[in-house]
């Protein structure tokens, strides 16, 4: 029992060390993919993690008309993001902390840091902070039940929404993404993923221009070590998705422990997945132009259309 | 066969999101294009059947539908707006997200009517295949009253009879060849006296809004 709970130590300690410190490069690789692909040089892969390090060098300036919620917030972000991080699978099927929740823990999960950005942006007051807010939550009430949809569909052919179940379920059946099921889900939980982490069709990381952005709008009013929580949180918060795209879907060289060599197969073959992943989403944000505000329902419908005929494919096919 | 059936199913997903790609499209360039695309991967399930059946007929009809429906129809109506140089967005009857949702529902409705076909003692290959055809059949239907443009109805029309191609295909493993040619014929004069028609609707009331076609004119 002692030695389980030992274990479980390790395999969250882990997991959280992964997560920190490949978030980052994540970002950083998608920005130097996106440079090279406009012919740019690019700031280089590491440069997410030297912003973060002069973020957290910096001073704050928290404005006065503030209450506890602005100083609240970027700590709630980043621990509620970190804690659903831990509760998915990514170098193994067995999630460190799966024993607290399934899927449906980490959504909301992820749903708690939004509410809280999108109060903070109300908060401080402003306009932009205001309309980041409104504009994020009318996103994500629709990406939700997508998102919802197509994770429910790999739950049914797993026989649980417990994600380490979903994912050791997923072991051994390579080709299972082939089914049109599996296909739909995935069109689906893409989409999603692209509205979520704020990626072109649907906005815009690195724009900081009034009309189009959502994301910026919310953490206008944050600097210094806060601002570098969110940053982190946010680049967290997409290889958590990704994570959860890539090992529900293509569950190729998935360890089913974390003990072994195995786990260093497990590690290489995340990396290759989530490099693959990410020039997908270049590839995506490159090819596309940003979507009006008011189209942005349409995609999601898409991705709820594609969703719900997932979940009616599984039942009838 | 479990291949085959397999391969035949993926296909016809992809037929079916492109026909739903279709429904929440705006532009008509983009659309003839998806057009394409799903022609092609219906000549991509009829190669499969043909193959995995042994029937060789069937491959006329794979390649008949990619020289017609993939190459010749987009063509044609792809000169048909630059001719009218048509650059305004599709405008459909219902908003987009209820389009999409009415077609989802209509998708299910085809799976629920192709269930009653389905014999369990006779898996032939992609019966999967025939909910979709059905799914396409009323979503092209659904796509035609939606729609405010006779061009982008005749291409609703046009998917509405991919559905029934892929009816055919799935569950008689393919007509006869000679049918299987007029009716690939009859597609191609079709689109062509459509695309006439398209243009003298234009001429005469300077628009192709099928809602101002009120008045007869000598």
């Amino acid at each position: 029992m002692m030695e389980r709970a030992l274990e479980r130590l390790i395999e969250s300690a882990a997991q959280l060390l992964l997560l920190l410190a490949l978030a980052p490069l994540v970002t950083g690789v998608i920005r130097t993919l996106k440079a090279r692909l406009q012919s740019r040089r690019g700031p280089g892969i590491l440069q997410p993690y030297r912003d973060l390090r002069k973020l957290f060098g910096k001073g704050m300036v928290i404005p006065e008309t503030t209450s506890w919620i602005f100083s609240a917030t970027p700590w709630v972000v980043f621990f509620s993001t970190i804690l659903a991080g831990l509760m998915i699978p990514m170098v193994a099927a067995d999630a460190p902390l799966g024993l607290f929740g399934g899927v449906l823990a980490v959504i909301y999960l992820l749903g708690l840091g939004r509410f809280f950005l999108a109060l903070a942006g109300l908060d401080s007051g402003s306009s932009f902070g205001g309309l980041g807010s409104s504009r994020e939550m009318t996103i994500s009430a629709l990406a939700e039940p997508a998102m919802m949809l197509a994770i429910f569909t790999v739950a049914i052919g797993a026989g649980s929404t417990g994600l380490t179940e979903i994912a050791g379920a997923a072991i051994g059946q390579t080709w299972r993404f082939l089914a049109p099921a599996q296909m739909f889900a995935f069109a689906a939980l893409a989409l999603v993923l692209i509205a979520e982490t704020g990626r072109i069709p649907v906005d815009n990381q690195d724009t900081h221009l009034e009309l189009t952005m959502i994301h910026e709008a919310m953490i206008l009013e944050f600097s210094g070590p806060y601002l570098a929580l969110l940053e982190w949180a946010a680049s967290i918060k997409q290889l958590v998705l990704m994570t959860l795209l890539i090992n529900c879907f293509w569950p190729f060289g998935l360890q089913p422990t974390w003990f072994g060599f195995g786990a260093l197969q497990g590690v290489a073959w995340l990396l290759a997945k989530l490099l693959f992943l990410s020039c997908a989403i270049v590839l995506i944000e490159s090819v596309n132009a940003k979507m009006r505000l008011f189209r942005v329902p349409e995609l999601l419908a898409v991705a709820f259309t594609l969703g719900s005929l997932a979940l009616v494919s599984t039942f009838l096919f | 066969m479990q291949l085959g059936d397999r391969i035949v199913t993926l296909m016809a997903a992809l037929v079916l999101v492109l026909q739903i790609a279709m429904v929440a499209q705006r532009w008509i360039s983009i659309h003839i294009r998806i057009f394409a695309a799903q022609s092609f991967f219906l000549a991509a399930i009829a190669a499969t059947i043909a193959w995995f059946n042994h029937a060789p007929h069937i491959f006329v009809a794979a390649v008949l539908t990619i020289v017609v429906k993939v190459i010749l129809v987009p063509v044609i109506f792809e000169r048909l707006i630059e001719r009218m140089k048509i650059h305004e967005e599709i405008e459909p009857l219902l908003n987009v997200p209820i389009s999409l949702v009415i077609s989802g529902g209509l998708t299910l409705v085809g799976y629920v009517i192709a269930e009653s076909f389905y014999r369990p003692e006779e898996p032939g290959l992609g019966h999967n295949a025939l909910a979709v055809a059905i799914s396409l059949f009323l979503i092209g239907f659904f796509n035609m009253i939606n729609r405010r443009k006779a061009l982008t109805q005749v291409l609703a029309l046009l998917s509405l009879e991919n559905g029934l191609f892929l009816a055919a295909i799935s569950l008689t493993y393919g007509m006869p060849l000679i049918v299987e040619l007029g009716v690939f014929f009859d597609v191609l004069v079709a689109a062509m006296v459509l695309g006439i028609l398209i243009y003298r609707i234009r001429e005469t009331f300077a628009s192709m809004d099928v809602s101002r076609l009120r008045k007869l004119r000598g």
